[in-house]
């Protein structure tokens, strides 16, 4: 019987870990007490023994890769065994999409091969045998999202046969550029090229001779995978849709003073420390959810539009491994201390690094906030497959003519980009000025 | 072993000596006086004729290979020339008293008997017949060239030698106009219609072939002898030795006449050894051999000595006496003969030979007693002759072969094989494709009763011919129809259909085989066809080779296929050869029946079908249900090509389990290369060969059964030809391939065929083709077998570790990519 070896867990803090090397290779024969891989955690680094003696089948994991805590990364056992029981589950999808497809259960152990699809990732060797290739070309099956179940990480026939099964599949326009894996919004989840990243960049112009001096130049440091997900996601929704930034200003006059209010009467009133971001996000789930606006609380789906009943608002939360997004779930009915408080909570959590992939994904409308850090107006990006995207600016002073007189106020900025898709400018304009209106006269907001 | 002789113990202890005869040593003493009763001076001139012909034809051969140039003609010739300057008295006096029923076989220093024998046909066939001859051969092809390039003054006899000389040079010099198309050359060339039969580059090969053609004259009661010509150096090989203990032995005179039934005479072949004195540069007498002279091997061989002698080589009239004498004998039924002709070969064993085994003063010595000199001098000095008459020959010769060297390098005139223009020249020759009935449709064949009452006809009509009765229950052995009943069917039923059909092999009458498919044959069929043959495997198969290129069809056995060994040169020079090498002249319908065996170790074990499958020129093929044994023996015996018949004494008692019907009944013939789906499934192809199909089929179950994947078996039952269009069609539907058998892995069929699917069917395949054959070893014992052939569950582990992992499914054997460079790494 085959034996995994899972990250173990150095400490109840610690959710991952980083594999830093790999002391053997697929198909090594181990002794009991080899080192399989090295790992750190942000304060040490550690070896993993083997825990018994075999042949090393697979690796589930490599060099560089941050390996969720209790997860197997490797399996060692008799040359031949199947090791597919033991594969992780997929990658935790860097999208977020809105009906995740239901996990399939998994098969028996004695099912029939051809039946079996399996839910796991084996070590994917970038191997794929000509059967299985010729067949996703056929179909257009989407291998990059392949669960290779062959020999030494082969993915073949019934991999692809899975892949089919479960509807995943790239448009032929799109296959070109495919590169890395995305979530399709085509038909059945079909990959298009709505779906894409940016074609590659052209090649890097030829280096400049090499200096004499020793110091180096530059330092290549490969990106993080949420860097690199993060990049993807940026340009796939720029490329693919037509955004475009609305700005305005509103006076805060009214909603500083409210904030003041909070603050001071929170211990009594036993409130959460209520910030200014919460009450916007309040106001903007409010708004979000009269009639005329649903199309912003929608998803795009190509030539669909998917309009939400709830809203489940986007946080933009800046972190240490780099932007997050976690999701405030049916913030329209929930109180402004609810929404700060759940807001605090997936915030915390995203800053933390411990927050599940469930709060990631989900969202019907994204808030970023850059007010704090000074910016007085941006082109937010959107999150694709939602249409739009509020971004908060920083409240500064201006001037406005009030019964003939000059009269200073704290004006706030919104910055909204809309998928002109699905979202004309007039509609952009009014749902703007409807969230000004309600930021403005928060009073009269709260009283509704 | 025949119950008729009885070994009797109080005999075989006797006491007493073992008398010999003397053996005549160049007892040929006539006087010229004597000699011009037996010889007019037209036959004295012709020997001295085709002496000098042999003389200059080879003078011309060293003068093209030594300066490129003969008589100012220029030409290069990178072909061998193994020349026999010296013994042309010996060739021309051996064929003076042959004619064109008696065979010729030689070696690859035969130029001098190829000229020898052609010019005594000419001499001997009247011209209607000689045209006939040159007319029909390869259509014209020869003639036409001399008859139009070179005048014969209209006389057939002139226009004959012309043919001869530039038929044979052209065939040395690789022509298309060459005997054999040049695909023959200098050590192959041969020209039947004259009796002179195929020579061999491989030394001492001949004499099997020869005892093969021997075998067909006595066996189809034809007329005439066979010679078997080879040098000293030859008698050192087995073959050699075995052709004469195969020729000599006793069942020929004492049981083959079958009280009378049928001819009681001994083989009519002469083993003619031109003994020159060196095998290469090894010198027999003094030095390489132990008999002193070759004439005393007669007395090993039987009672009459095999009627030795040693003659004069030097002079034609001893050789001539000598050879009419042999004739006679053994026309008579008192072969075989042997004769040790003593000759020298003055140039050297090739021109590239600095002759540093002998020195210049012997080869001086042999000079100045050259044949041709002494015979002119002896016919001048008679009064015979005068040196005028002898002039004219010699003026005559030289103009002639200047003439048809000019054409033979006339590129136009005589063209090579031009293979870009005609890519399937040699293709189309490599095998012949034929299906002949009967080789001799006009004789009955000899039997000794009506078929149906051969008791194994008789015992094979009550047997049940499915493996299982109507209700699934097993049949009982002793009622099953098995394979060796599929192989006895056609082969009795072509004893009855075709009269040159014979069949020999270690224990193959009265024991019916090792393995019994023979089983009561002895009853029907009489001794000169269905024989014991000595434990001589090389002439077993060699003399088969002989009798198929008379004209007769052979089966013969290797009791195990390991024994394949010990009949190399047979099988895989000639055998598979002769038919290319002849240019299609020749066929070589011959079924060589080899059994794998199991449980016998080592030596006992082994599938060797690799081997024989490289070869090119063998058909190859390996049934393993009565129903695929029958149908390709049926085939095997309607065709003319050589065929190894390959057979697994793990399967001779089974009965027919695949097909539903049973085992057809009367002619049924299977179609060579054509294999069969013995079972249909859409996951997996497992393509057999031989035996290991029952263990393919027990891994399907196993693997349709505990893991849900169907797989389809296809039995290839040929090995050459084969056609993968099956197989492709199998993976093109299942995209899996294993190729299973009992050969030993490396190298073997398996990987040939898993090389060409990933070649052919590359596209359609979700893992790379996998071989499951027997480990790298040796056979151990029995009780050990299952760690070296392929079991049932090595199939599954090898798709389970290099195709498609099987959940749940934990492998027994070590498949993985990493085990296979360890082992290959040592060897194993």
């Amino acid at each position: 019987m085959a034996t995994p070896i899972i990250m173990p867990r150095q400490g109840q803090s610690v959710e991952s870990c980083i594999i830093t090397s790999w002391n053997k290779k697929v198909g090594d024969t181990v002794e009991k007490g080899d080192i399989l891989f090295s790992y750190e955690t942000d304060k040490s680094s550690f070896d993993e023994a083997a825990p018994e003696s075999g042949v090393l089948l697979a690796i589930f994991h490599e060099e560089g890769d941050d390996v969720p805590c209790l997860e197997n990364v490797c399996v060692i056992g008799a040359a031949g065994e199947d090791i597919s029981a033991f594969a992780p589950a997929g990658e935790a999808a860097p999208a977020p999409i809105a009906e995740a497809a239901p996990a399939q259960e998994a098969a028996p152990a004695a099912a029939p091969v051809t039946e079996a699809a399996p839910e796991a990732t084996a070590a994917a060797s970038g191997a794929i045998s000509p059967r299985a290739k010729a067949l996703a070309e056929k179909t257009g099956a989407d291998l990059l999202k392949a669960i290779p179940t062959g020999p030494n990480g082969r993915i073949i026939e019934r991999d692809v046969q899975s892949l089919l099964d479960r509807g995943l599949t790239v448009s032929g326009a799109a296959s070109a550029s495919y590169t890395a894996p995305v979530e399709g919004t085509g038909a059945n989840g079909r990959v298009v090229l709505a779906d894409l990243t940016a074609p590659a960049a052209p090649a890097a112009a030829p280096a400049a001779a090499a200096p004499a001096a020793s110091v180096a130049e530059y330092e290549d440091v490969k990106m993080p995978n949420i860097r690199k997900i993060i990049a993807k996601q940026m340009c796939a929704s720029l490329t693919e849709m037509a955004q475009l930034t609305y700005n305005t200003s509103f006076d805060a006059t009214k909603l500083l003073a409210f904030r003041k209010s909070l603050k001071a009467g929170a211990e009594k009133m036993g409130l959460a420390n209520i910030t200014l971001n919460d009450v916007i996000l309040y106001a903007v789930s409010r708004v979000l959810k009269y009639p005329k606006h649903r199309v912003f609380n929608a998803h795009c789906l190509g030539d669909t539009v998917r309009y939400f009943n709830n809203v489940n608002i986007g946080i933009a939360v800046d972190t240490e491994r780099g932007l997050m997004v976690p999701t405030v779930f049916g913030a329209n009915n929930m109180s402004l201390n609810d929404i700060s408080k759940e807001a605090k909570s997936v915030i915390t959590a995203a800053q933390s690094g411990k927050i599940s992939p469930d709060y990631l994904t989900g969202a019907t409308f994204t808030v970023s906030n850059l007010g704090s850090l000074g910016i007085e107006s941006f082109t937010p990006i959107i999150n694709p497959p939602q249409t739009a995207i509020l971004g908060i600016d920083c409240v500064s002073k201006r001037i406005k003519e009030v019964d003939g007189e000059d009269v200073v106020y704290s004006a706030m900025g919104l910055s909204l980009t809309a998928d002109h898709r699905v979202i004309d400018g007039a509609d952009a304009a009014r749902f703007l000025q409807d969230v000004a209106f309600a930021l403005e006269n928060i009073d009269l907001l709260m009283a509704k | 072993m025949p119950k008729s002789q009885y070994v009797d113990p109080a005999k075989a202890f006797d006491a007493g000596y073992i008398h010999f005869e003397d053996i005549p040593v160049c007892q040929y003493n006539k006087t010229l006086e004597e000699e011009l009763k037996i010889y007019s001076k037209d036959d004295m001139m012709r020997i001295y004729r085709d002496m000098a012909i042999i003389r200059e034809f080879e003078t011309m051969l060293n003068e093209v290979k030594v300066k490129s140039c003969y008589n100012c003609v220029e030409y290069n010739n990178p072909g061998p020339a193994h020349l026999s300057i010296g013994q042309e008295a010996s060739a021309v006096g051996e064929a003076y008293s042959l004619d064109i029923n008696d065979l010729s076989f030689g070696s690859h220093r035969s130029h001098g008997e190829i000229l020898a024998k052609g010019l005594s046909s000419i001499h001997k066939l009247d011209d209607k017949e000689l045209y006939d001859i040159m007319k029909e051969f390869l259509d014209g092809a020869v003639l036409s060239v001399v008859e139009k390039h070179m005048n014969a003054g209209g006389n057939v006899k002139e226009l004959a030698i012309n043919f001869l000389l530039y038929g044979a040079l052209a065939e040395i010099f690789a022509r298309k106009t060459g005997f054999n198309r040049g695909l023959g050359g200098s050590m192959h060339a041969f020209f039947i219609p004259f009796g002179l039969m195929p020579n061999n580059a491989i030394v001492g090969a001949s004499a099997p072939i020869a005892l093969g053609a021997a075998l067909y004259k006595r066996s189809n009661h034809k007329p005439g002898i066979v010679i078997s010509n080879c040098g000293d150096g030859a008698t050192g090989r087995g073959p050699v030795l075995e052709a004469l203990n195969f020729a000599s032995m006793d069942q020929i005179t004492k049981l083959w006449g079958m009280d009378g039934k049928f001819e009681d005479g001994g083989m009519p072949i002469l083993f003619n050894v031109f003994n020159n004195h060196y095998g290469m540069g090894g010198q027999t007498r003094g030095e390489t051999m132990g008999y002193d002279m070759v004439a005393r091997l007669g007395a090993g061989f039987n009672p009459q000595q095999m009627h030795a002698e040693r003659v004069n080589g030097y002079d034609p009239l001893a050789v001539i006496d000598a050879v009419t004498r042999k004739k006679k004998l053994l026309l008579e039924g008192k072969g075989p003969a042997l004769l040790d002709v003593v000759t020298y070969r003055v140039s050297g064993h090739s021109p590239s030979d600095s002759s540093t085994y002998r020195t210049a003063e012997e080869i001086e010595a042999w000079k100045a007693a050259d044949p041709i000199l002494a015979f002119k001098t002896k016919l001048i000095l008679g009064g015979v002759a005068t040196e005028n008459e002898f002039a004219k020959i010699h003026e005559d010769i030289t103009a002639r072969m200047t003439e048809v060297m000019k054409l033979a390098i006339n590129d136009e005139i005589s063209p090579r094989m031009d293979l870009n223009k005609e890519p399937d020249a040699i293709s189309s020759i490599m095998f012949s494709n034929e299906k002949v009935v009967s080789m001799d449709p006009s004789r009955e064949a000899d039997v000794l009763m009506p078929k149906d009452e051969c008791p194994r006809v008789k015992e094979i009509k009550g047997k049940i011919r499915t493996a299982k009765d109507a209700s699934g229950k097993p049949v009982s052995k002793m009622k099953m129809y098995n394979v060796c009943d599929g192989l006895f069917e056609p082969i009795i039923d072509k004893f009855y259909e075709d009269p040159t059909l014979i069949a020999y092999g270690e224990d193959n009458r009265d024991w019916g085989g090792a393995f019994g498919v023979y089983k009561k044959m002895t009853e029907a069929i009489p001794y000169h066809r269905f024989f014991n043959s000595p434990i001589s495997e090389s002439a077993i198969v060699g003399s088969a080779v002989g009798y198929a290129m008379c004209g007769g069809r052979a089966i013969v056995e290797l009791m195990y296929a390991d024994f394949i060994g010990c009949a190399g040169d047979e099988i895989f020079n000639q055998m598979a050869k002769w038919q290319s090498m002849s240019a299609g002249i020749l066929k070589m319908p011959i079924v060589l029946r080899v059994s794998v065996g199991s449980k016998y170790g080592a030596q006992h074990s082994q599938d060797w079908t690799a081997l024989c499958s490289h070869i090119p020129g063998l058909k190859v093929v390996f049934p393993s249900t009565p129903t695929d044994a029958k149908g390709l023996m049926t085939t095997a015996l309607s065709g003319t090509d050589p065929v190894v018949f390959f057979e697994s004494q793990r399967v001779y008692g089974f009965g027919e389990e695949f097909r539903k019907d049973g085992v057809p009944e009367g002619h049924f013939e299977i179609p060579f290369g054509e294999p069969d789906i013995k079972r249909e499934g859409k996951d997996v192809t497992i393509v057999t060969i031989g035996a290991v199909l029952y263990r393919a089929m027990e891994a399907a179950k196993i693997l349709e059964e505990k893991y849900g994947i169907s797989a389809e078996i296809i039995d290839t039952r040929s090995i050459v030809p084969f056609n993968y269009e099956k197989v492709i069609e199998s993976v093109k539907k299942t995209g899996k391939v294993l190729f299973v058998g009992d050969a030993c892995e490396r190298a073997s069929v398996m990987r040939d065929m898993a090389s060409n699917i990933t070649e052919m069917a590359f596209d359609y395949l979700d893992g790379p083709p996998v071989v499951v054959g027997s480990r790298n070893w040796i056979t151990p014992a029995f009780e050990l077998e299952k760690s070296f052939f392929p079991q049932a569950s090595w199939i599954i582990d090898a798709i389970a570790e290099k195709i498609m992992p099987i959940p749940g499914y934990v492998p027994e054997t070590n498949f993985t990519d990493l085990e296979k460079i360890e082992r290959s790494k040592k060897g194993i």
